[in-house]
């Protein structure tokens, strides 16, 4: 336990970071001068130490390492016309585009301009590979140098099993995190950085149409400047109505929250109350919400309230409406405040039986000499739930309070398959019950306005993050992680 | 006197507990009632089997909610039409849902718990950045990488490959479990709970990081495998969007099931009057599902309680 | 210590490595892909089938033919998006709405068309007003684009249980048979530009006349003239007007309901009584009235009221106008990124694809109305014959007639088809018709529709839409700014 602590305590300096970045520097000189034949040659042919040092599979893994990074790079292996390798790196500055077209009628050859959003993709990935590259050139090194090393002290340097065994023990981490750490780096850390880039390009179909042209170019901070003058189709879009939508998107995120919440604990202390019988009956009812796929329960409920639909059917028979309700606010001219009334209720309907399934089993693991102590003093039912059970609960649930209002920041389905962002506003993008996400979706997806879209996606991250950062900083999961334990 | 204050007492707090449950049952029934209506609705469209005077089939959503005659209708012509010239199309994508639902289930669960071991169980120096980063990541919405996966997998030749459309299910599956990983969470929480005593025993009587995770640690996680599997599994079966892109809209042959359910409604020229093959497809995607969620609801509610008390 | 990573890291080299075989040649000018001996076509998904029986029966008669054909039915509306995402993943041969060629054409998704013996087919078959929206500029050069086969146009279809054949000849007859049903009278497919055409392009039943231009002698030249356009005449402006009143009447117009048109017109819930719509939506209009019930006629006549005219000097009330329509094609396309060495094959295949035979054909098996002139004798043939129904028949036909009274959706190269694309425009129609302001919210262009000042302003706005793509920062102190 006190070497976590001292290591968390280090994790305090921010740049600890850079620490092994120096330190690497520094050792670089000493490896080189003290090194081996093998360690020097290293430094210029990946493996040659290992080689040297007659540990001839790790040499071969990292002399072909080495070659296919050259290749790669040397060679540039293209997609759609876009290379890769060093023609990718030139290609990022987005500059020497050529619009392409020659086209030869007699033999059908046709020549297709350049693919910016490929360049800037295929820019980062090569950053990326070169940046490995040094990486396992630094390793490959080391790994010279370690066996260098060991032959001093005269330890023979270890052989290929001994390496795996390690991987498997003391090094176990490094197994188990690899295939996330790359799978992760290249489906999303990578994307995710190119998304961001684009904010900072003219990469807008809209104003790429009206210019006449399929290229786009960096145009650094005027996508930002933009949206303060509130000029050009991002501007527009983004000045007026980021402000709004961000407001709909935390009245929604909390009321969501907080009405599953509590309507899930209620339901639970109705379903867990004592002596009723077909506990198991219920609670399985409301799990069928959560099991049934959301597209299926939510384009149901849809259909339900739609105009013809049975519930405007039924109210009409009843006499107790003359003409259909807008509920989704799917028409233009529905009630914007009855379509946001709406979603939040039908949310309760997906959401309560998640929070009920959970309070179950926290509701029943209450230490019963706590209300055996308030029964005594003679405590009423509605004061033992305001003081037993309501703050044991909240203490209990706090993190998953937390994860779920994040959750409901960015939760798309509700809004995307009920009321498709409706009613619209004519001329704008976001409609009424838009939530940040689902306005993105139609900016870039529908609209292929990536840059509006990076840009918005820049401003719900900051303010995603901060609120995430800060709670999660704040609560006992992340402070007291060890109490348990 | 004294004595007769008991036995009224009692009798009248047993009348209120006769009243109050009754209360609480009365509740309860109307509250099924209102979660099972829209299910119930899509069930019986399911079966609605009705006809216009002429004989033309109706399809589409009626006004009443209980159907004016039943029949098969909307199954048999499910399992037999050809959508996007595809015959049979409707169980093709089940079984390409299928098989993308049980490899992402395997991939993903195994890169949830090995993440969520070393989060919880080892010390290493990258441990707490790694959770902040693999936190931070996941409030990028997801489809505004969809371009960019796209093309990083048409590199690799999983997508977009016109003469091999089925690589674009591996395409899907790699798509889906990469980031699985970074959903480690949940897990790491239930992992919390066993206690480190256990592990640093082991680890005394030498045992390596491996064997400790493989004969002590997953033993004990059975219901975390489960609720990370059952998860995994059911996220294919779900989603409607990613997977059209990476798959490609022109092979209809390899869409998953939600692709094609959703098609059948949101096409730009859609049919309306295919709303009750709609709900009939519908019924038969959660079936089992709903089945996989009714056996193994124990292990669902263990690990939703285990992610939501140590998030 | 991260050496293993490295080790893992090769994986995702070799997997780069193989990027090199997957993704084509490299070097220069290496954006084709592969030849691979076969030709794929994407065509609309309800004529998959047909075309790929077509192409059997083609290449059994030419057996040097070389190539392998898949047929693959798609999406008709979303195609065009599909293959600007990538092209290189799409089809060799593929199928769209002609106003997208200028999209495809520009984005270098497409290659032009040069084969003497199918330019000349396409020149001899089609209506000449064709001819200005298949072509596209490459490089400063005019090509051919898109070999027509399909014709669309807007019609109406109608409840013939509630509205009598009189009745559906105008739009007074419409909104009387309403007001007798308790509905509204009629509805659209959808409220985007082509749809929007029924009243924007309406021409004075007199003389076909009409003062709207959209890029008329426009030059298909990135950068080029955008031709003239007009949308201030004072006949749209009372069109506008007069629709402004029908919408308003509970008897009149409406917008198609969220639950869908087709759900409007279900005789169930008796929405509306008509609706403007095109032969693809044919299916979903015969199961929402049965084919008994199903009527299908031209666009009906309206007369301008006393109230539309007011102020307006080029008009007179009692003119009577017929609801206009864009006049469609959808054209086979080659893809730019297709194999240079399938070129010739796949103009040969589209010279049979397009040729009248296979148009015909077509029209018998999936209901799709020939584009080439002269096609309602056939269509005639056909019924007399007794090869179609009444209601397929009346299809066509109507089709055909509504032709002569629309243009096909004019674009041009860069700026694309600007009434389509620029989605601003159908927006700022619907706020006119609406009487509402533009944008909604936010720094107001529009602020009111009401008034004849409003809706020469809209007018104006759509117009400049056209032109600019954008909204124009102030509007000219006096409108129409054309005499």
């Amino acid at each position: 336990m006190d070497s976590r602590t001292a290591i968390d305590s280090k994790n305090k300096n921010p740049l600890r970071f850079l620490e092994p970045i120096g330190k690497a520097f520094s050792d670089f000189g000493k490896r080189f001068a003290d090194g081996s034949l093998g360690t020097k040659l290293s430094h210029f042919i990946f493996g040659a130490g290992n080689f040297y040092h007659k540990q001839y599979i790790k040499g071969l893994l990292f002399f072909l390492l080495q070659v296919a990074i050259l290749w790669f790079m040397i060679f540039c292996p293209s997609v759609n016309g876009t290379p890769y390798g060093y023609k990718a790196l030139s290609n990022l500055s987005l500059r020497n585009l050529s619009e392409g077209g020659d086209f030869d009628p007699l033999t059908g050859q046709f020549t297709a301009g350049s693919d910016c959003k490929l360049m800037i993709l295929f820019g980062f990935v090569t950053i990326a590979v070169i940046i490995i590259y040094f990486m396992v050139w630094n390793m490959n090194i080391k790994s010279s140098f370690k066996a260098d090393m060991d032959r001093k002290v005269g330890k023979k340097p270890t052989t290929f099993t001994e390496d795996l065994k390690e991987l498997l023990d003391s090094k176990f981490h490094i197994t188990m995190l690899t295939p996330t750490c790359i799978a992760a780096a290249i489906f999303t850390i990578l994307p995710t950085i190119f998304m961001i880039a684009l904010a900072f390009t003219t990469y807008n179909d809209q104003d790429m149409n009206n210019l006449g042209t399929n290229l786009f170019h960096w145009n650094g901070l005027q996508n930002f400047q933009a949206v303060f003058t509130g000029e050009g189709s991002l501007g527009v879009e983004i000045k007026n109505r980021f402000m709004p939508v961000l407001g709909w998107t935390f009245i929604w995120a909390i009321f969501a929250t907080f009405t599953c919440y509590f309507g899930g604990i209620i339901l639970a202390l109705l379903i867990n109350k004592k002596d009723l019988k077909g506990k198991k009956f219920f609670r399985t009812i409301f799990i069928l919400t959560i099991a049934v796929p959301q597209f299926i329960s939510l384009l149901a409920v849809r259909n339900l309230l739609g105009e013809y639909g049975p519930v405007n059917a039924m109210l009409m028979n009843w006499g107790w409406i003359r003409e259909p309700v807008g509920f989704l606010g799917l028409n233009n001219g529905d009630s914007e405040t009855l379509a946001k009334v709406m979603v939040i209720v039908i949310n309760m309907w997906v959401g309560i039986p998640y929070t009920m399934l959970m309070t179950s089993g926290i509701l029943m693991n209450i230490p019963s000499d706590l209300y055996e102590a308030a029964r005594v003093d003679g405590a009423s039912t509605a004061k033992m739930f305001f003081k037993i059970t309501m703050p044991y609960v909240i203490f209990i649930t706090t993190p998953y309070l937390i994860s779920s209002f994040i959750g409901n920041i960015n939760s798309f389905n509700t809004i995307f398959l009920l009321t498709g962002g409706g009613p619209t506003y004519t001329g704008y993008q976001a409609g009424g019950t838009d939530l940040l996400v689902t306005w993105l979706y139609k900016v870039t997806i529908d609209q292929g306005s990536y840059n509006t879209g990076a840009v918005i996606g820049i401003f719900t991250f900051l303010i995603t993050a901060t609120i995430t950062l800060v709670t999660y900083r704040r609560s006992r999961a992340y402070n007291e992680e060890d109490t348990f334990q | 006197m004294s004595t007769n204050v008991h036995p009224k007492k009692y009798r009248s707090q047993s009348r209120n507990r006769v009243v109050s449950l009754s209360v609480t049952y009365t509740i309860l029934v109307i509250l099924g009632i209102i979660w099972l209506i829209p299910l119930v609705w899509i069930v019986l469209s399911a079966f609605r089997c009705e006809f216009q005077p002429d004989g033309t089939f109706i399809g589409r959503v009626t006004s009443n909610f209980f159907p004016r005659s039943f029949g098969l209708k909307n199954f048999q012509d499910l399992f037999s039409a050809t959508y996007y010239g595809v015959p049979k199309a409707f169980l093709r994508w089940m079984l390409n849902t299928l098989i993308i639902a049980v490899i992402d289930c395997v991939i993903s669960t195994f890169l949830v718990l090995s993440v969520a071991y070393c989060m919880s169980k080892l010390k290493f120096r990258m441990r707490k950045p790694f959770m902040n980063i693999s936190m931070i990541i996941g409030l990028f919405p997801g489809f505004m990488s969809m371009i960019a996966i796209y093309f990083l997998l048409k590199s690799i030749g999983l997508t977009g490959n016109p003469s091999h459309p089925e690589y674009s299910m591996i395409g899907l599956v790699l798509a889906y479990s990469a980031g699985a990983g970074l959903g480690f969470q949940i897990a790491k929480g239930f992992f919390d709970v066993i206690p480190n005593a256990l592990v640093e025993s082991a680890k005394l009587d030498g045992c390596t990081n491996f064997k400790i995770f493989r004969r002590i640690i997953l033993p004990l996680a059975k219901p975390i495998i489960i609720y990370q599997a059952l998860m995994s599994f059911t996220g294919p079966w779900m989603d409607f969007i990613f997977a059209k892109v990476i798959i490609g809209a022109d092979n209809a042959a390899y869409w998953t099931v939600s692709v094609g359910l959703y098609s059948m409604l949101f096409g730009t020229h859609p049919d309306t009057n295919l709303f009750t093959q709609f709900a009939a497809g519908c019924v038969i995607v959660a079936i089992p599902i709903v089945t996989l969620f009714m056996f193994l609801q124990r292990y669902y509610v263990e690990g939703v309680t285990a992610g939501a008390v140590k998030g | 210590m991260k050496k293993w990573i490295a080790a893992l890291l090769a994986v995702v080299m070799s997997i780069s490595m193989l990027t090199g075989c997957g993704g084509g040649n490299g070097g220069n000018g290496g954006n084709q892909v592969k030849d691979d001996g076969v030709i794929r076509i994407w065509v609309g998904e309800e004529s998959a089938e047909f075309y790929q029986k077509v192409c059997d029966e083609y290449l059994a008669a030419h057996t040097d033919f070389g190539y392998k054909i898949e047929v693959k039915g798609m999406d008709t509306g979303s195609i065009a998006g599909t293959i600007t995402n990538d092209p290189t993943a799409a089809a060799d041969i593929y199928t769209v709405a002609h106003d997208n060629i200028g999209k495809l054409a520009s984005t270098q998704c497409a290659k032009p068309i040069t084969d003497e013996t199918l330019i000349a087919q396409v020149l001899a078959d089609n209506p000449e007003s064709y001819r200005n929206v298949i072509y596209s500029t490459l490089n400063g050069q005019q090509y051919l684009y898109g070999v027509p086969y399909i014709s669309q146009a807007l019609f109406l279809y109608y409840n013939k249980a509630k509205v009598t054949e009189e009745q559906a000849k105008t739009f007074e007859g419409l909104q009387e048979a309403a007001k007798a049903a308790g509905t509204k009278a009629i509805t659209v497919t959808g409220d985007d530009g082509y749809n929007m055409s029924f009243a924007l392009l309406a021409r004075k039943v007199s003389d076909h006349s009409t003062t709207v231009k959209i890029f008329e002698g426009a030059e298909s030249v990135s950068g080029g003239s955008k031709g003239e356009s007009n949308c201030q005449g004072d006949d749209t402006v009372a069109i506008i007007r007069w629709l402004q009143a029908y919408a308003a009447d509970p008897n009149g117009f409406k917008w198609a309901s969220s639950d869908g048109w087709d759900a409007d017109l279900d005789k169930d819930n008796n929405g509306v009584l008509a609706v403007i719509g095109g032969a693809w939506h044919y299916n979903t209009a015969k199961s929402a009235l049965g084919e008994t019930n199903l009527g299908i006629t031209m666009i009906p006549t309206f007369k301008l009221t006393a109230e539309a005219v007011e102020g307006l000097s080029g008009v007179a009330a009692g003119d009577e106008y017929r609801g206009g329509t864009f006049a469609d094609c959808k054209c086979f396309m080659i893809n730019a990124y297709s194999a240079a060495a399938k070129y010739a094959k796949e103009q040969e295949l589209i010279l049979y694809l397009s040729g009248k035979e296979v148009q015909n054909a077509s029209y018998l098996e999936c209901m799709n109305v020939p584009a080439y002139v002269g096609a309602e004798s056939y269509i005639k043939q056909c019924y007399d014959e007794g090869k179609v129904t009444e209601s397929q028949y009346n299809l066509a036909a109507m089709q055909v007639s509504m032709s002569e009274w629309g243009i096909p959706q004019p674009f041009i190269t860069g700026t694309l088809n600007t009434y389509y694309y620029s989605k601003n425009a159908p927006a700022v129609f619907r706020a006119m018709i609406d009487k509402t302001a533009y944008p909604t919210t936010g720094d107001q262009v529009l602020s009111e529709t009401e008034s004849l000042e409003g809706v020469r302003r809209g007018l104006y706005l759509v117009e400049y839409l056209w032109m600019h793509g954008v909204t124009p920062k102030e509007f000219p102190a006096s409108l129409p700014e054309k005499a």
